[in-house]
């Protein structure tokens, strides 16, 4: 069980939810530490919170779509000189070898997927039936995208070495009493 | 020995072309459930490693249709899979795999798998 006790290293504008939203908090820790050492031989610790956006430089972002019992979106937020060294890792080639963004994109989409079907996993193990989009990547150096509607929307950070990930997880809240 | 790698993540398919690149076989790719049968028809491999969530067609699908194929059948498929939910894995199962894994993984994992099912020799180097 998911200790529901508050952390520091999240930030949350959220005001409903706290049992499922937590569970998820966790299984993320998790799978994001998982998929860094596994697949990157890297380690992912949970940090304080960073917005990313903020410091102006370009961000490249894993976004996958979950419907279900449980609908939301998971983004996977990375600076886009670190998004080449994890494409580079995964890869086993020289940065210089990465021609454009094909390679690189297609990297933070397959983590993205690790990281999150995991989570989507442990919800469906949980009760919590739902189906993932496949991933898609966009670079940006703009403000995310302002929620809509009923969302409960969380952010968690994690560093590796030098570097951030930033994790933002958005879910309808009009589900969220699912597993209460 | 010709293995087919059905992912729609290049990233995917290049690391298993890494993991096999001391052993003697051919690999053959695929993006999709739909490329990944036809490629099945035409190179009939001896093991197919299959992913779940893609576009056009899923492994889901695809595995269902590889069952139902005569030709097809008897080809083993070990599913290379990001989705680990116990009904997901259990409903994959009775469909007829030999094995299963879990992405993230670790390569040798993956030759260890194939190893148990096909007999992978390694690349012979010249003198």
């Amino acid at each position: 069980m998911i200790s529901s006790t508050a952390v520091p290293f999240e930030m949350s504008t959220s005001t409903t939810a706290p049992i499922l939203i937590d569970e998820v908090r966790g299984y993320l820790n998790r799978s994001i530490s998982d998929v860094f050492d596994t697949m990157l031989g890297l380690e992912a610790k949970p940090a304080a919170y960073c917005d990313l956006h903020a410091s102006g430089q370009t961000i490249v972002s894993g976004s996958i779509r979950f419907d279900g019992d449980v609908t939301g979106v998971f983004h996977i937020h990375v600076p886009a000189a670190f998004a080449r060294t994890l494409a580079s890792r995964m890869l086993d080639l020289p940065e210089v070898e990465l021609e454009g963004d094909e390679m690189v994109n297609d990297v933070i989409g397959e983590l993205s997927n690790m990281i999150v079907a995991t989570v989507k996993s442990h919800l469906c193990d949980a009760g919590a039936s739902c189906v993932l989009s496949v991933p898609k990547v966009a670079h940006t150096n703009s403000s995310r995208i302002e929620r809509r509607g009923h969302v409960d929307r969380r952010f968690l950070t994690f560093r590796c070495g030098a570097d951030q990930i930033l994790v933002e997880f958005l879910m309808q809240t009009s589900l969220l009493s699912w597993l209460r | 020995m010709k293995i087919l790698s059905v992912d729609d993540s290049k990233t995917i398919r290049m690391i298993v072309g890494r993991s096999l690149k001391n052993y003697d076989c051919v690999l053959c790719e695929a993006a999709n459930g739909e490329e990944g049968l036809a490629a099945a028809a035409s190179e009939k491999p001896d093991l197919i490693i299959l992913d779940i969530t893609m576009p056009v067609m899923d492994g889901v699908t695809m595995l269902t249709k590889l069952r139902e194929d005569p030709a097809l059948k008897a080809i083993p498929v070990v599913m290379l899979t990001a989705e680990s939910g116990r009904e997901n894995v259990a409903h994959i199962a009775r469909l007829g795999v030999r094995d299963y894994l879990v992405k993230p993984f670790k390569e040798d994992e993956l030759i260890e798998k194939i190893g148990r099912i096909v007999n992978l020799q390694p690349k012979l180097v010249a003198a």
